[in-house]
C-alpha cells in the first residue's frame, strides 16, 4: 500500500510539474501539457473518432498472434525434438535472426499492399520468431534425466513427446508470447507509420504532419496502454494455464 | 548355475571429445556381477564412471568396448527390465503423486486409462504417501518427492533397481530416514540393486557388497562383502565394532582415490 501510494504521488508530481513547465520552461509546441492531453483523449473517446483506428491495430495484432503462435510453437518443438534438422538448419535462423523485423517492413508492403496484410505479417513475424526461438531451446535443452527414465519405463519417442516435451513446452511458449508482445505491437504501429489507411500509427503521422503534439502525445498513451494490456494478458494466461497444470508460475 | 543377474564384462567406455573438451575414459575394463536379489553399492570419487554403469546397465548407450547383460540377455537399446532412479527430481511438475506414480503403469500398459487404482494406492502406501495422492511434486518437500520417485521406479515390479545417489541431495536426518524406509521395502520387493553413492556409511550400511572404485578412468578397484546381519537398522548400525572396521578398511581404500582426484 504504501509502495502504490508514494507511486501515485511520484505520477501526480510529474503531471504537475510538466503542466507547470509547459510554456514557462519549454514551448508547449513540443511538450504539449497534460490538461490539453487528457482534453483530446476524452474527445478522441467520446466522439468514437479514435475507435476504428484502435479496433485496426487490435485486429492486425490478435490475427498476427493467431498465425505466429501456432507456427511458432509447431517449428519450435519440431526443429527443436529433432536435433538433426536443427544443425541443419540452425545458420539460416541466425540468417534471419539477424534481420531487424521491422526492416522487413518495407518489403510486406510492396508484397501485400497497403492495407491489413503487411501489418498482420510483420505482428505474425515477430510472435513467430520469439515463440519459435524459446520454445526450440526449451525442447533442445529437455531434462535429458527426465527423458531417460520414461524411456526406462518403456516409452517411445512418441510418448516422451506427448507426456514431457508437449506439457513442459507451455512455459517455453508464454516465454516466447511475452517477449513478442512488445516487438508485435511495434510491427503494427510502424507498418501503419508507413502507409495505411487506418490505425494507430497512421494517426500517430497525422498528429506529426499537423504539427498537433496533444493528439501525437494522447496516441502514445493510447498505444502505450495497448502494449501493457498485451503483456498482461500473456501474463495472465500464462499463470491460468500453470494453474490448471497444477503448477504455480516459475515452478 | 543360474546366471547373475547383472553382468559387465571387461567394459571399457569413451567419451569422444567434442570442440574443445578432451575425451574421456569413464570406465576402464570394468567387470562386475551382481547376483539376483543382491544389494551392492558401488562408491568412488565424482567422475569415476559409477553412473556411466547404471547408464549402461539401462541400456541409454552401448559400451564403446565389452560386453554389459542382465537377467540372462544382453543389453541392446534402452533396458525396460530396471528401474532406474536417478538423482535429480525426475517428477513431471504437472502430474499429481497419483498421477506421476501411474505414469509407468500407463507407460507399460500402453493405455491413458488403465491404470490401477488400487495398484498405485498399494504402492503410495509402501511409500508412506498416503493422504498426499492429489498433491503436485511443487506442494510436496524433498523427501516426500523422493518417495514418490521410488514408488514410481516399484510400481512396475522391475526385477533390478539402478539408483543413482538417490538421496544425494537430502539433509543428513532425512537421508537416514529414506534409507531405513528402501531396505524396509527392501526387505518386502526384494529386488537386485545397484546402488550408486559417494557416501561410504551409506553404501556399508546399505548393501551386500561394496565396489570401491578407482578415479578417472573408473576400475574396479576392490570388493567389499559387507557381513552385518540383516534386517539392519540404519540408525544404530553406525555405532557397531564391525561397521566401524568395514569403514575403517574400505576409507583406506578410498581415500587415496578421492585425494590423487583433488590433487590434480
Amino acid at each position: 500500500m504504501r509502495v502504490l501510494a508514494w507511486r501515485l504521488v511520484l505520477l501526480a508530481a510529474g503531471l504537475v510539474a510538466w503542466e507547470l513547465a509547459s510554456d514557462r520552461l519549454l514551448p508547449a509546441f513540443y511538450i504539449s501539457r497534460p490538461s490539453a492531453i487528457a482534453g483530446r483523449l476524452v474527445q478522441a473517446f467520446a466522439s468514437g473518432a479514435i475507435v476504428p483506428h484502435l479496433a485496426t491495430t487490435l485486429v492486425e495484432m490478435v490475427v498476427g498472434f493467431s498465425i505466429g503462435l501456432p507456427l511458432g510453437i509447431a517449428v519450435g518443438l519440431l526443429l527443436g525434438t529433432f536435433r538433426f534438422s536443427a544443425r541443419v538448419f540452425q545458420p539460416f535462423i541466425i540468417l534471419l535472426y539477424s534481420i531487424p523485423l521491422l526492416a522487413l517492413a518495407p518489403l510486406f508492403i510492396l508484397w501485400f499492399g497497403v492495407g491489413w496484410a503487411p501489418k498482420i505479417v510483420l505482428v505474425a513475424i515477430s510472435v513467430f520468431f520469439f515463440v519459435f526461438f524459446n520454445t526450440y531451446v526449451g525442447a533442445r535443452e529437455l531434462d535429458q534425466d527426465l527423458v531417460a527414465s520414461l524411456r526406462v519405463m518403456g516409452a517411445n519417442w512418441g510418448e516422451v513427446f506427448r507426456k514431457v516435451t508437449l506439457p513442459a513446452s507451455v512455459v517455453w511458449i508464454f516465454t516466447g508470447v511475452k517477449i513478442a508482445a512488445p516487438y508485435a505491437l511495434a510491427g503494427a504501429v510502424v507498418g501503419e507509420m508507413l502507409v495505411s489507411r487506418s490505425g494507430l500509427g497512421l494517426l500517430l503521422m497525422q498528429a506529426t504532419q499537423m504539427n498537433d503534439m496533444a493528439a501525437l502525445y494522447a496516441v502514445l498513451l493510447v498505444i502505450m496502454v495497448l502494449g501493457i494490456l498485451a503483456s498482461e494478458a500473456a501474463e495472465r494466461s500464462e499463470r491460468l494455464v500453470l494453474r490448471r497444470q497444477g503448477r504455480t508460475a516459475g515452478g | 548355475m543360474a546366471e547373475p543377474a547383472i553382468v559387465l564384462r571387461d567394459v571399457t567406455q569413451v567419451f569422444p571429445g567434442r570442440g574443445a573438451a578432451r575425451e574421456v575414459i569413464a570406465l576402464e575394463g570394468v567387470s562386475l556381477a551382481v547376483a539376483a536379489q543382491e544389494f551392492v553399492a558401488l562408491v568412488g570419487p565424482s567422475g569415476c564412471g559409477k553412473s556411466t554403469v547404471l547408464n549402461l546397465v539401462a541400456g541409454l548407450w552401448p559400451p564403446t568396448r565389452g560386453e554389459v547383460r542382465c537377467t540372462g540377455r544382453p543389453v541392446t537399446g534402452v533396458n525396460t527390465r530396471v528401474g532406474y532412479m536417478t538423482q535429480k527430481d525426475t517428477l513431471l511438475p504437472w502430474r499429481t503423486t497419483l498421477a506421476n506414480v501411474g505414469i509407468a503403469l500407463e507407460l507399460k500398459t500402453r493405455r491413458a486409462t488403465g491404470w490401477d487404482r488400487d495398484r498405485i494406492s498399494r504402492y503410495i502406501e509402501l511409500v508412506g504417501l498416503e493422504g498426499f495422492e492429489h498433491h503436485y511434486p511443487s506442494q510436496l518437500s524433498g523427501g516426500m518427492r523422493r518417495r514418490v520417485a521410488l514408488a514410481r521406479t516399484l510400481i512396475y515390479e522391475p526385477e533390478t533397481l539402478l539408483m543413482d545417489e538417490p538421496f544425494g541431495a537430502l539433509d543428513a536426518q532425512l537421508k537416514l530416514v529414506m534409507q531405513a524406509e528402501l531396505l524396509r521395502i527392501w526387505g518386502e520387493t526384494r529386488n537386485t540393486v545397484v546402488f550408486v553413492t559417494h557416501d561410504l556409511g551409506e553404501a556399508i550400511a546399505l548393501a551386500d557388497r561394496v565396489v570401491i572404485f578407482t578415479g578417472r578412468p573408473g576400475q574396479v578397484k576392490a570388493v567389499q562383502p559387507v557381513d552385518l546381519p540383516r534386517p539392519r537398522d540404519v540408525f544404530s548400525i553406525r555405532f557397531t565394532p564391525r561397521y566401524a572396521e568395514l569403514y575403517e578398511k574400505l576409507w583406506g581404500l578410498l581415500q587415496t582415490e578421492v585425494t590423487k582426484g583433488e590433487s590434480l
